[in-house]
């Protein structure tokens, strides 16, 4: 009887044990059922009238109309003494929760709020997001996020997340919120091309990057998937146009290496329902997916490119990268060239992605998610996170204005005296010079979202360049 | 007249049930059978129901029109669409040929090596015991970077070069440096301590008498190797087999950095635009581990059973390998070692002291300006200081919430695992030939079976749900962990008890000794080192398990991710820096275990 009593108790034991876990953070009661309600696909839904608004909506609706300094009070009144829960794409949220702490203690000094902010992996920052919409009160308050085609396809139109357009930043770009039709972005991001200069091999051209032989350092477009939505943003008419400028520019043997691959695109072209210059769009696609070497992260291509030993590689890399390198014997900044710095430089030099804001349509917090966005996106001191390196440009101008007075990207590669340019690579012109003469393709979530199933299908058909 | 006393049915029936939990090992078998079908079910049914969902924004939705419902569309499209050789086919043979290959060079070198560290007299067996399994303390996919730092080169890989490049000149061939061969010599060397530690824990307990019988009896030596000696230790090479089979399919970072397409990076790779059909992946792959356990079943049934722990005394005989040879082949296996072991230790510490990650210049130039503590020193990250916004290794509160969350759910995951596990081989091994200890036991084994990412996949599904929502806790990776794990604990319980003659148990029944005396007092303490094998297997592997976790949890909360993130940003002195708190923890762990119980890893096989 003992042992039978002794052994049932130990088995009992560890099921009990096993069943209960081991307390974990952040758990969450079973909320009741909510099915999500998804928008239809084709289009976007039209604004919904103020009495179809969910309650997150109504508190957007309203704090929309709202100084930063009101927001910041009913923030307080909201969120005292608890704990705001982020979640992004980008770690730095994390340093600009205390920032933002900090300005609300400015008001109201007793003010506390422990937060916690989560960077989650390959992708499943959307199935986070979707698991928690299923609550009726969620665990994230907010989320700063990439990938507009995904936002679009899978958070935006199946009503998962909620875009507030802060009062300060609709005025500094000269607009108001109703007039917005988009998503919130906290800053722009550039990927851009360099090469190594250690050899003689120069680009003066995008066509070189996909050119024979050549096999730029590039992140996995099916680990990165900004990195795809690059491809698709080149079918759009005005960057495909681009493209057949910059063929246009190339000499004629240039000319005839490319031209059967821009010849056999055109059916394909005209198939997937693209402009007149979409043939160039693919080929330039084709070329660039069958060559590229798929690399992990930006980081480890960086580290590749500034090394002496790099010769002649380039790749298609985020410019912030460089902010990083240290100067020793065979690692260099100016062992590179960004290739649209180059004069003579013809085509697109890089591709800009946002890192966009919302509030999560069943947000715990949606008073303090909406105060912390209009912080990050209409004070310096709340973009300063990413602000304080290059290559992230506030979508407020003013914001922008003030951070490249207090840090000097233009110039951060000049020596101390200022005057000297020490590292040519660091000096950061800037967003109106990317997105113009730099020619920077930039994001277009909806754009995206339309092709991904017909040019991203045949992007997935392509064959991979493999080294192995 | 004829009136005898005659029961009825229902006492009959009473007292069946009532001798049926008068043993223990009944009572162990019904509650954890209960406890592991749920928990193994459970999630396939999960994402088994995934495969048929559609999901917005993916390929299902697109293809039915609809945004939300049921639908077979995943299957025929993975199936039979023009993407089928890609995201099907082809990372299927791959994924068959890595499993193959990886145990092939786990079981030659892990099982030739625990012989000649078991059966003969080679020098050094100490060292080279202890050094053996750290291949298997590390993370598998820091030996893949580790690779990578070696042979890579500008001329062929078309990076920065690597070690060989840089200081000899020699670039060695792509297929060296990418895809199927890394992968899969990378995952062996990983997984070869393994198949040291099941192979030689049978070499050690294995009674020589058999053996010298057949020396005896004039049997030449190859005949005693193929007809003795292979027969009695086919049960640790099935099992390595079958552990390994199955982990090196549902590796996913060695493939994912050695370039290699299998269908874990295509469950990855797929999971954000096919989304139901990443999830017949993961069906895919678990249908491996059933037909692996069918074949395991097949092979149990035919397979004769050894004791070769009795009463009786017994004890191994060496092989001589002679005065000199015994020095020169443990010199092979230190330079070999060396590599596998040492090298990547040194390398990883070597990294953190880099100026820039993979900058090598100290070696070329000597000059010491050309390394720096920042790594693990510095103590802000206002300013830029080349340390990518993040504080030094010792001063960075996200490596170390990460090792804390690492630990809770080692520990808990091992004693876990371990005692279970442990309690399930006995009961199996007491109750050998019925059917439910046979199910009971295949059943807590089939997660194991099961490629790591898939279950990772399932038991994501399973609790991300309207009812409950436990990503991100240690709640599931302790759920996950433990389930994951039990093998390893019932596997070495069972392979150990098997060994175990019943006339030692027997024999403390007849003197009434209770249950629980016998299991701590004789069974346990004459099968210590299997069974702290059963309890380290999973603390080991649980603490730098990802495969497992990453589909589970964020980077930051536990130290394998924290450390894939850096691996993958390409900050190698923080992801070198986290593999040597892990491997410090695990030798300090395998330290305080040898002290207080006086068995380990290593030394349970051929340490002493």
């Amino acid at each position: 009887m003992k042992k039978r009593v002794m052994a049932l108790t130990l088995s009992l034991s560890l099921v009990a044990g096993l069943l209960s876990g081991c307390g974990g953070a952040a758990e969450t009661p079973a909320p009741e059922s909510k099915s999500p309600d998804p928008a239809p696909v084709e289009s976007k839904a039209p604004p919904a009238p103020v009495e179809n608004l969910t309650a997150v909506q109504k508190i957007i609706k309203e704090a929309e109309g709202m100084t930063m300094e009101e927001l910041a009070k009913k923030a307080i009144e909201e969120s005292n003494g608890k704990t705001f829960f982020g979640v992004g794409n980008s770690s730095r949220g994390k340093s600009a929760l205390p920032l933002f702490i900090d300005y609300l203690k400015t008001i109201d000094p007793n003010y506390s709020m422990e937060f916690e902010w989560q960077q989650p992996k390959n992708n499943k920052i959307f199935d986070q997001l979707t698991a928690d919409s299923l609550k009726p009160e969620g665990t994230f308050a907010m989320t700063l996020i990439q990938d507009g085609n995904q936002i679009e396809s899978k958070m935006v139109q199946t009503g998962i997340l909620d875009t507030y357009i802060p009062k300060e930043w609709a005025e500094a770009n000269g607009t108001t919120a109703d007039a917005v039709d988009g998503y919130l972005a906290l800053q722009t991001l550039n990927k851009v091309f360099m090469y190594n200069n250690t050899g003689s091999k120069t680009y003066d051209n995008c066509w070189d990057f996909v050119a024979e032989g050549e096999h730029g350092l590039y992140m996995d477009i099916d680990s990165e998937i900004v990195g795809k939505n690059f491809l698709y943003m080149l079918t759009a008419d005005k960057y495909a146009g681009w493209l057949k400028e910059a063929f246009n520019a190339l000499s004629a043997d240039e000319q005839a290496y490319f031209q059967p691959t821009i010849k056999a695109m055109e059916s394909e072209a005209s198939d997937l329902g693209l402009g007149a210059d979409g043939a160039y769009a693919l080929a330039w696609i084709k070329l660039w997916v069958e060559s590229y070497n798929a690399q992990t992260d930006d980081g480890p291509i960086c580290n590749t490119l500034v090394d002496k030993s790099a010769t002649d590689q380039f790749g298609l890399l985020v410019y912030s990268k460089l902010r990083s390198v240290e100067e020793s014997a065979s690692v260099s900044k100016n062992n590179i060239n960004v290739a649209a710095y180059d004069d003579g430089y013809t085509g697109i030099g890089g591709y800009g992605y946002c890192h966009y804001l919302f509030v999560t349509d069943n947000s715990p917090l949606p008073w303090t998610a909406c105060a912390f966005i209009a912080y990050m996106t209409c004070t310096v001191d709340g973009f300063s996170a990413w602000g304080k390196d290059m290559g992230g440009y506030s979508s407020n101008p003013t914001v922008a204005a003030g951070t490249e007075e207090q840090y000097g990207h233009s110039k951060g590669g000049m020596a101390e005296d200022g005057t000297t340019v020490e590292f040519e690579c660091k000096n950061d012109r800037g967003y109106e010079w990317w997105t113009n003469e730099g020619k920077l393709v930039l994001e277009d979530p909806e754009y995206c979202a339309d092709v991904a199933f017909t040019v991203g299908s045949w992007v997935e058909m392509l064959t991979k360049y493999s080294a192995g | 007249m004829n009136d005898t006393l005659q029961a009825s049915k229902g006492t009959i029936l009473l007292n069946k049930i009532k001798t049926f939990f008068s043993k223990p090992y009944n009572v162990i078998l019904l509650l954890f059978g209960l406890v592991v079908t749920v928990s193994t079910i459970a999630p396939i049914v999960a994402i088994l129901k995934d495969t048929f969902t559609i999901h917005p924004g993916t390929i299902d939705q697109h293809l039915t029109g609809m945004a939300s419902g049921y639908t077979t569309v995943n299957y025929i499209d993975l199936f039979t669409s023009r993407m089928a050789k890609t995201n099907l086919w082809t990372p299927l043979l791959n994924t068959v040929w890595l499993a193959v290959g990886t145990c092939v060079v786990s079981i030659l070198f892990g099982g030739v090596f625990a012989f000649l560290i078991t059966r003969t007299n080679m020098a050094w067996r100490k060292y080279l015991s202890s050094i053996f399994i750290f291949p298997y303390i590390m993370p598998q996919w820091t030996l893949a970077v580790v690779w990578q730092n070696l042979f890579n080169s500008n001329a062929v890989t078309g990076t920065s070069n690597g070690l060989l490049a840089s200081l000899f000149g020699i670039n060695m061939p792509i297929w060296w440096c990418k895809g199927l061969f890394p992968s899969l010599m990378v995952l062996g060397l990983h997984y070869a301590p393994f198949a040291y530690i099941l192979i030689g824990g049978i070499f050690r307990n294995m009674d020589a008498n058999l053996e010298e019988a057949a020396t005896i009896l004039d049997t030449p030596r190859w005949k005693i190797a193929f007809r003795v000696t292979l027969p009695m230790v086919k049960p640790a090479i099935l099992s390595t087999i079958l552990l390994v089979f199955g982990s090196s399919m549902g590796s996913y970072p060695v493939p994912h950095y050695l370039g290699l397409t299998t269908l874990s990076t295509k469950y990855v790779s797929m999971n954000s635009k096919y989304t139901g059909e990443a999830s017949i992946l993961a069906i895919i792959m678990m249908v491996f581990g059933v037909v692996i356990m069918l074949m395991n079943q097949m092979s149990l049934r035919s397979r004769k059973s050894y004791t070769t722990v009795t009463g009786k005394s017994g004890q191994i005989s060496k092989i001589n390998l002679g005065k000199v040879g015994k020095y020169i082949i443990a010199l092979v296996l230190v330079v070999v070692t060396f590599f596998t072991s040492i090298f990547p230790i040194v390398s990883f510490a070597f990294e953190t002291f880099l100026p820039n990650p993979g900058d090598y210049s100290f070696l070329y130039t000597g000059d010491t300006s050309n390394l720096t503590t920042k790594w693990w020193t510095t103590d802000e990250n206002v300013s830029e200081n080349g340390m990518y916004g993040q504080k030094g290794i010792l001063h960075n509160e996200m490596i170390w919430k990460a090792f804390k969350g690492t630990m809770m759910v080692s520990v808990a995951c091992a004693l876990l695992a371990g005692t279970i596990g442990t309690l399930i081989g006995y009961a199996v091994s007491k109750n050998r030939r019925g059917k439910w200890a046979n199910y009971v036991y295949n059943m807590a084994f089939l997660p194991y079976l099961m490629p790591s990412i898939a279950v990772g996949a399932a038991f994501f599904i399973l609790f991300s749900n309207q009812h409950i929502n436990l990503f991100n806790t240690y709640t599931l990776l302790i759920i996950t962990g433990v389930i994951k794990y039990i093998p390893f604990a019932s596997r070495t319980s069972l392979n150990s008890m098997l060994q175990l003659s019943g006339e030692i148990e027997e024999a403390a029944i007849i003197q009434d000794v209770p249950w629980i005396k016998r299991m701590t007092r004789i069974i346990i303490p004459i099968q210590k080192s299997s069974i702290i094998s059963g309890y380290m297997l999973p603390f080991m592997t649980c603490l730098r398990e990802l495969s497992l976790f990453l589909l589970l949890c964020t980077q930051g909360f536990i130290l394998s991710t924290t450390l894939d993130y850096f691996d993958e940003m390409g900050l190698y002195a923080f992801s070198s820096g986290i593999n040597l708190i892990l491997i410090v923890t695990i030798l300090v762990f395998n330290t305080l275990v040898n002290k207080l119980t006086g068995a380990s890893l290593d030394e349970g096989i051929g340490g002493n």
